[in-house]
């Protein structure tokens, strides 16, 4: 079978060379890292061309692990650095050879990524670096990738990967494992990396770039390495199921044409079940006495996935999760998605009281969402004329092409009713 | 039937700033183009890639190392395929993937026993 690519799986560039990056920078340090990054991608373009017309070796991975290793060690050599100064634990070079290989083994390989997920989420990073340096990383993303992913100028991606890795090579940070308290808090950054990261690609408002869906799925990846491993909190199982049960609807959220399919016109059988039982099951391991946003969020993300449709959904239930959520944590956005949940229990007075409140705030006073959730809520009051206004005011303030279709679509339906 | 040898030249153009997503994207086009041309039965043997180093040996057994300067000047590799003439081994060589990478491939009939050249 010299030209299958059947031992290719998806990804499969990118993920390497995210190993080899995790594996090579916790050998030689990440003061290397540009130079480490410089090799792999040699190697990869190495095995494309050799690839491409005289087919994948039996072993791909190890062939392009085998490339890139010599690859750095040629260069480390070049450079003419006595043999102690070229290895970061102080070993010969020779000794370094043997581990790099120890460490490219396939069941020493989460370990490198998990020292690394730490490296990404430094505490010293601003969030916003975290999510793409990690993105460039460990998940193996060209920088016009993440330009196209998290929406923003390529030259504001690459300043930004830049800026951290000077950061991080001028602290010299090691790749190794936080211990005693300091393990608990730098775990809630990567959580809250992760789930960022997750809702990056998740939010329907930016758009519907394949590359999205990709950031959705690199995260769960993360998040399940982290749930494997020693490192895992309740909390951590907690956000998978939350990733997951979200992930569950990716398929049914937009048509073939890429337009969003809102919850209400979802069609639930395209849900994926396999994904919800899994879901279900990481959140069922994640009970703790404790549960934090992102328990309670899973259940309400559970809610609506074992929901066999908008009327018949446990809205009483999301109610009380939103409200525990407020709780936890004072946010708009929980109250918002509250009332709009009372509404759908039936206390649609009570819901515009809150929408009411939360529209006196600074920060929802260009948030288009307010306004769709009081369209939603007159509409379910049996006030269309109201909701066809509210829809209006959003329209106003749409400014995605996607959005604005989705809006004109909303009024359409409405002023049927009327 | 006559058999061709495809010689591909360059197609390499911008590809070191590649992501490694995009250099998937370009071997999976390769991939699915021969295996389509081994099926199809053309395509006799997809050939091998050839690396960028090597040598001239000139006529005064001089050495220039590194064939060619200019990576578009570069053999990247070469194939055999089976057409009924020329015109139909052009047909399959535009179909290759790597016109469409900015490179070229160069059809040769191979000279057979007992064979015209026709």
């Amino acid at each position: 079978m010299k030209h299958s690519t059947s031992q290719l799986v998806e990804h499969f560039f990118r993920h390497e060379s995210a190993n080899l990056v995790a594996v090579l920078t916790r050998a030689f340090g990440i003061r290397r890292l540009d130079l480490i990054e410089d090799m792999v991608q040699a190697a990869m373009l190495e095995a494309m061309h050799t690839w491409k017309q005289s087919g994948v070796p039996d072993k791909p991975a190890a062939w392009i692990h085998r490339v890139a290793k010599n690859r750095i060690l040629d260069a480390l050599r070049r450079e003419k650095i006595h043999e102690k100064a070229i290895s970061f634990t102080g070993q010969s070079i020779r000794d370094q050879e043997s581990i790099v290989d120890q460490w490219l083994e396939e069941e020493h390989l989460p370990d490198s990524l998990l020292r690394m997920i730490f490296v990404c989420c430094h505490p010293s990073l601003e969030r916003k670096t975290q999510i793409a340096l990690t993105l460039k990383t460990l998940c193996g993303f060209g920088v016009s990738e993440i330009a196209r992913g998290l929406l923003l100028p390529e030259e504001t991606v690459k300043k930004r990967i830049q800026r951290a890795k000077k950061s991080l090579a001028a602290a010299n940070v090691p790749l190794e494992f936080p211990v005693d308290d300091r393990l608990v808090q730098r775990l809630d950054v990567v959580h809250d990396v992760l789930y960022l990261m997750f809702n990056e690609g998740y939010s329907t408002s930016l758009g519907s770039e394949p590359i999205r869906d990709d950031i959705c799925e690199e995260a769960a990846r993360l998040c399940h390495l982290l749930c494997e491993s020693a490192y895992c909190l309740p909390v951590t199982k907690a956000l998978l199921a939350l990733m997951l049960f979200q992930a569950a609807r990716f398929d049914a959220r937009t048509d073939e044409d890429g337009a969003v399919i809102l919850l209400e016109d979802q069609d639930r059988t395209r849900w994926d079940r396999c994904l919800i039982m899994n879901a279900q099951s990481w959140l069922a391991q994640s009970k703790t006495d404790q549960p934090t946003t992102f328990h309670l969020e899973a259940a309400i993300a559970m809610q609506h996935c074992i929901a066999p449709s908008v009327e018949a959904t446990n809205w009483e239930t999301i109610v009380r999760l939103y409200s525990r959520l407020m709780q936890l944590r004072e946010s708009p956005v929980y109250s918002l998605n509250r009332a709009i949940a009372l509404a759908q229990a039936g206390d649609t007075c009570e819901a515009l009281m809150q929408l009411e409140s939360l529209q006196s705030r600074e920060e929802m006073q260009n948030y288009l969402l307010l306004d769709c959730a009081f369209a939603r809520i007159h509409e379910l009051d049996g006030n269309t004329q109201s909701a066809i206004d509210a829809c209006l005011r959003a329209l106003s303030k749409a400014v995605a092409p996607h959005e604005k279709e989705l809006l004109e679509r909303k009024l359409l339906k409405l002023t049927e009713k009327r | 039937m006559p058999k061709f040898m495809f010689v591909y030249r360059g197609g390499h153009e911008g590809m070191e700033h590649a992501t490694p997503e995009e250099m998937q994207q370009v071997m999976q086009v390769w991939m699915d183009w021969i295996q389509g041309g081994v099926e199809a039965g053309w395509l006799l043997d997809g050939g091998d890639g050839l690396k960028p180093e090597g040598a001239i040996v000139n006529a005064d057994l001089s050495v220039i190392d590194g064939p060619f300067t200019e990576s578009k000047e570069l053999v990247g590799g070469y194939s055999m395929v089976e057409a009924h003439d020329l015109a139909a081994a052009i047909e399959l060589a535009k179909g290759s993937p790597m016109p469409q990478s900015g490179g070229t491939v160069e059809v040769r009939q191979i000279m057979q026993p007992g064979m015209e050249g026709s």
